[in-house]
């Protein structure tokens, strides 16, 4: 059962950094500010999630996996209301 | 009196969740979630959402699946490169407090990035990765969504 879990915590981890990595390549590689904002909040927000998920077996109690699942939420909410604020001042400059 | 009730113990058990439920803990979380309670009801008023709690619980329970979805397409767009990226209009709802809500909402939806209004006239610019994309459809299936979930 502990060699499930750590096989989980494993490949959903890495998973995560693949995300992570793909968002970073997004950021580099997309034309204009608005797209890399895409990059930052989707990809890295699924990168978090999946880190998240594969550590919650490992967390040790229901509060403790409760507790990675709010960070997760708190990132994702600010991620949203943060990158549509940065997203209106880019276009602006931009225009 | 009953969204007082409802949030206050929203916000404690967010401070459970983050402080644990310790009684030296407690002390300070139960004036800190009365606290936050007070600036909730000042901010967003009681009444102003009327939440249904099957749909709700089908919108949040949707929202892994969004994310994963959004995640992959960014990612893979990333690796080859095929984005057409571009502004679309969306004029469908008047500001206020939900339109900022469903906002942030689609911030987080495949393929989606609201940046603010058109000063001319009001309407919404949503940023997408993609225009060939039915972008404009699938906001309004989104705001159906979420109108169904927070009432409205």
């Amino acid at each position: 059962m502990s060699l499930l879990a750590d096989a989980f915590t494993v490949v959903a981890v890495l998973a995560g950094l693949f995300f992570l990595a793909a968002g970073t390549l997004g950021l580099l590689r997309f034309p204009d500010p608005l797209s890399r904002l895409h990059a930052l909040t989707k990809a890295d927000g699924l990168g978090l999630g999946l880190i998240v998920l594969g550590l919650m077996p490992q967390a040790g109690s229901l509060l403790g996996a409760l507790k990675l699942l709010l960070i997760w939420a708190l990132a994702m909410f600010a991620g949203g209301t943060v990158g549509q604020m940065i997203a209106r001042v880019a276009r602006r400059d931009a225009s | 009196m009953a969204a007082a009730l409802l949030r206050s113990a929203g916000l404690l058990a967010v401070w459970i969740v983050i402080g644990g439920a310790d009684p030296k803990d407690l002390a300070v979380g139960i004036p800190t979630a009365a606290i936050a309670t007070w600036f909730s009801l000042r901010l967003l008023p009681a009444g102003m959402f009327r939440p249904r709690p099957l749909a709700l619980a089908g919108l949040l329970l949707r929202f892994p699946v969004q994310a994963l979805l959004a995640g992959t397409e960014v990612a893979r767009r990333a690796f080859d490169l095929r984005v057409q990226p571009g502004l679309v209009r969306y004029v469908r709802i008047s500001p206020s407090p939900r339109r900022d809500a469903f906002l942030t909402w689609a911030s987080l939806q495949p393929g989606t990035l609201p940046a603010g209004e058109d000063e001319a006239t009001g309407a919404v610019l949503v940023h997408a990765l993609d225009t060939s994309q039915l972008v404009h459809d699938s906001m309004v299936i989104e705001e159906a969504r979420f109108t169904r979930a927070f009432g409205g």
